[in-house]
């Protein structure tokens, strides 16, 4: 018995079975969670409000309203300031650069985007529901009727079943 | 003696080269949390009346309305105020509505649309949760696996300014 554990080698071999399998399922875990590609990116620096609704989002034209400015497609275009002072009545810039988009079709996502007329707004919760409904009444006036808002999805007490009729 | 004691080592398992793959997911696990979304972005879809088209025609007389004040919500059927809910500790009574919406889809079942119209200044967050509240309710069902069904109320929802 003495021998035995005399000779035992000095540096056993660490046990990594267990860590490559805790490596391996998180690898796959998240590997299919990034596989279903986003159409919406969650922006950084505002917070959606939350809702237990389960559409997904489309392919659309996407506003991004935060506290300081209304970004359309990406480029900012009005101040959230402006709207407010503005007191009814369209926002010129956005209908412009809406125009804009219809006009300026360059690849195949472009042209789905803008045929689809649709939009997608993406709004700061705290901001005053006036900028919000002044938007959509721009992209209303500008053809784009069909509006969703988009939201961060929350779990609800009934989980994810489907909505049944009264 | 040194001689057999290499021996008796590599006698023992085989082992893996595992190294590379471990590097490979160590680099993997991280660039894939990074990456990762965790929260999941869905959309509220509206029913706005079309700058362009006419009002559809209604059939149906009661045309029912959640309007969202600075003090509380109103429920009116388009003319008079069927219930107003103060707001409670600052906040709006969400729960009361749920319930009301609940009452009114029971005795119009065939009815739809719903208009919810907001004060100008109230944050937008609160449209979506006062939509919400209109659009479906959860109630207590033993039948499902959460213990809770939800219901649909009045998914055909407009949004406006309140007057």
């Amino acid at each position: 018995m003495q021998r035995l554990t005399r000779y035992r080698p000095r540096l056993q071999t660490i046990g990594l079975t267990s860590l490559m399998d805790v490596f391996t399922i998180l690898v796959f875990f998240l590997l299919v969670n990034s596989g279903q590609s986003e159409l919406l990116e969650s922006p950084r620096q505002m917070v959606l409000p939350e809702s237990v609704v389960e559409v997904k989002p489309r392919e659309t034209v996407v506003i991004h309203v935060n506290a300081e400015e209304v970004i359309v497609q990406g480029e900012p275009v009005a101040r959230v300031a402006d709207i407010l002072a503005l007191n009814g009545g369209d926002v010129e810039p956005i209908m412009a650069r809406l125009a804009e988009l219809q006009d300026r079709v360059i690849g195949a996502r472009t042209q789905s985007v803008a045929q689809s007329l649709e939009v997608t707004i993406l709004a700061d919760k705290e901001v005053p529901f006036i900028v919000v409904k002044q938007v959509m009444s721009t992209c209303t006036a500008q053809g784009y009727e069909r509006i969703s808002l988009a939201v961060v999805q929350k779990e609800s007490l009934a989980g994810s079943v489907a909505t049944t009729q009264i | 003696m040194r001689k057999h004691h290499y021996k008796r080592n590599t006698e023992g398992e085989p082992e893996l080269a595992v190294t590379t793959f471990l590097n490979l997911m160590v680099v993997l696990v991280p660039f894939l949390l990074i990456t990762a979304v965790f929260s999941r972005l869905t959309i509220v879809e509206l029913n706005l009346p079309s700058a362009a088209g006419g009002p559809t025609p209604q059939e149906i007389g009661f045309r029912p309305e959640v309007v969202v004040r600075e003090a509380g919500i109103e429920v009116t059927n388009g003319g008079t105020v069927i219930a107003a809910l103060p707001k409670v500790d600052g906040e709006y009574d969400l729960e009361s509505l749920s319930n009301l919406m609940l009452a009114l889809k029971q005795d119009y079942s065939e009815v739809e649309d719903m208009s919810v119209l907001l004060e100008p200044q109230i944050p937008y967050d609160w449209l979506i949760r006062v939509m919400d509240a209109v659009r479906t309710a959860e109630i207590p069902d033993p039948a499902a696996a959460s213990g809770f069904t939800r219901v649909a109320l009045f998914t055909a929802i407009s949004v406006g300014e309140a007057p």
